[in-house]
């Protein structure tokens, strides 16, 4: 395991890369190691050999093809820019996209302060409903009004509130 | 002597038998007479009581009922069909006013069917009957009221006993007419601290002993209704501190309420978005719901009228047999709901926000 991440690690060893400590642990390998040490004489011939390539100048024809590309991906950015640019100096869609951020920024305010005031409307029957629950243990309570209050408070919760009959 | 006797034949018993036989009629009847003169000695508060909370397990009864609440200056009188079967099943069908006419609920003791047929809409919710007998529970009432027994009084051609309940430190002016034969309460009667009477139910008819089919307390959903479900209820716990975990540090659950009243149980009760701490309390008799919910969720709550607490901002309800405080103090909205007076609601929200 060793020997193997020795072994991956020898070509930036050979170009002076590694930290001191890693390059010290390498070296010490390399001391006890006749594989290592031959895999890295043979890193060393082919940089040799490398080092001694003349340097050659590319042809102008890639040059321009290179150029040619880099531009029209500039370009193909530029336009997407200038379109949304373009389109938000149009008041219109300037105006909808504004009440888009809006409604999203306004849109959980809004159903926090519905629920809120649906909540007050509600509420007491929701309470007025769960206490007569509870009540049912009372021994003195009227079976057929806790029936007719939790009825009321039921419709109420449901959206249909009955209004009481009225007597003179 | 032939003839002699022939003759005493003719004449019939002697002049002293007819006399001996006369007094003793005599007596025979002046003991009758004396007997239905003498009252039957009245049943104690004890007994009564017991025998009313042994009603449910023992006895069934079909019967129209009368219901009037004062509200303020508002008066409602509603009249049901009630059957009651034991154990724990009933039938209430509302013949009026019309604004509630028509109405079904059954309940079979498990679950509640709501029948509205002007929106041909059913809600189905728990069962709201206690069918078990609870005799024992007369020594508790006893504890926490004075009760007394007035007398008796025939409602409806039965013999009923009239008991008096008067709150000790919490409770409400009851008058109770108990059918001494069955322990049913024909005529209940409820009363302010004025002495006004803010709730009266009675019975205009009733039957016992009846053989209600079980098929009235079984619930046919009636074709193409649509059909709610309203177990709006969580889990209850029995602890304060549970209760605590689940609802959150902000709300205030003490142990004891005036002293009197001890935490049962409670639950987060919940309805779409809206959710609120409950916590019930009981003195052995009577129930106090302490709801808690904070106002960032729910805004001030606009029923009764304003009254006057120590807390601030309050307004009182009264739905007739229960009663309901509402206020607001640091960041939450309370309730306390109860049937026993304004006073006793007003000083739970004291002790509330002193706990606080």
């Amino acid at each position: 395991m060793i020997h193997a991440r020795i072994v991956r690690q020898l070509s930036a060893y050979l170009d002076g890369e590694l930290d001191p400590s890693v390059s010290r642990a390498v070296a010490a390998h390399l001391a006890e190691c006749d594989a290592c040490r031959h895999e890295l004489a043979m890193l060393r011939q082919v940089k040799g050999l490398l080092e001694r390539l003349p340097e050659v100048e590319p042809p102008q024809a890639v040059w321009h093809g290179l150029r040619a590309r880099l531009a029209a991906e500039d370009r193909a950015t530029v336009t997407i820019l200038d379109t949304m640019r373009a389109a938000f100096r149009r008041p219109a869609v300037a105006a909808v996209a504004a009440m888009v951020v809006l409604l999203l920024v306004a849109l959980p305010l809004v159903k926090g302060r519905i629920d809120r005031l649906q909540a007050a409307d509600i509420g007491v029957d929701l309470y007025v409903r769960e206490h007569a629950l509870q009540s049912v243990v009372d021994p003195f309570v009227d079976r057929a009004y806790l029936g007719l209050l939790i009825g009321d408070a039921n419709l109420a919760l449901a959206g249909a509130r009955r209004t009481p009959g009225e007597e003179p | 002597m032939m003839a002699v006797a022939e003759a005493r034949k003719r004449r019939g018993p002697s002049f002293v038998v007819r006399a001996a036989v006369a007094c003793v009629l005599t007596v025979a009847a002046a003991g009758a007479v004396a007997s239905a003169q003498s009252p039957k000695p009245l049943p104690s508060a004890a007994d009564i009581l017991r025998t009313m909370f042994a009603a449910p397990a023992l006895v069934d009864y079909e019967g129209t009922k009368v219901i009037s609440t004062v509200q303020g200056t508002r008066a409602e009188t509603v009249t049901i069909l009630e059957a009651y079967k034991r154990l724990g099943r009933l039938r209430l069908e509302f013949l009026s006013p019309e604004s509630v006419s028509g109405r079904l609920i059954v309940d079979d003791g498990l679950s509640a069917w709501q029948y509205e047929p002007s929106l041909h809409l059913v809600i189905r919710g728990p069962s709201f009957v206690q069918g078990t007998a609870h005799p024992e529970r007369a020594t508790e009432v006893l504890r926490r009221y004075r009760v007394s027994v007035l007398g008796r009084e025939a409602v409806i051609g039965r013999d009923t006993v009239v008991v008096a309940l008067a709150p000790g430190e919490a409770g409400s002016n009851r008058r109770l007419w108990i059918d001494e034969a069955t322990g049913v309460a024909l005529r209940t009667e409820e009363r302010d601290a004025g002495g006004e009477i803010v709730y009266v139910s009675y019975f205009s008819r009733v039957s016992y002993s009846l053989n209600l089919p079980p098929a009235l307390f079984r619930f046919r959903q009636p074709a193409g209704a649509k059909m709610l479900n309203f177990y709006v209820s969580g889990d209850a716990v029995t602890s304060v501190n549970e209760l605590q975990a689940r609802a959150g540090k902000d709300i205030i659950l003490p142990a004891r309420l005036l002293n009197r009243f001890a935490f049962r149980d409670g639950r987060v009760a919940r309805h779409g978005a809206f959710t609120a701490a409950a916590a019930a309390y009981t003195d052995g008799v009577g129930v106090v719901t302490v709801f808690q919910t904070p106002i960032s969720r729910m805004a001030f709550p606009n029923v009764g009228g304003p009254v006057a607490t120590r807390t601030g901002r309050a307004r009182f309800l009264d739905v007739g047999y229960f009663r309901v405080l509402v206020w607001q103090s640091r960041g939450m909205n309370y309730a306390v709901l109860g049937n026993m007076p304004q006073a006793v609601l007003i000083a739970i929200a004291d002790e509330l926000a002193a706990s606080r």
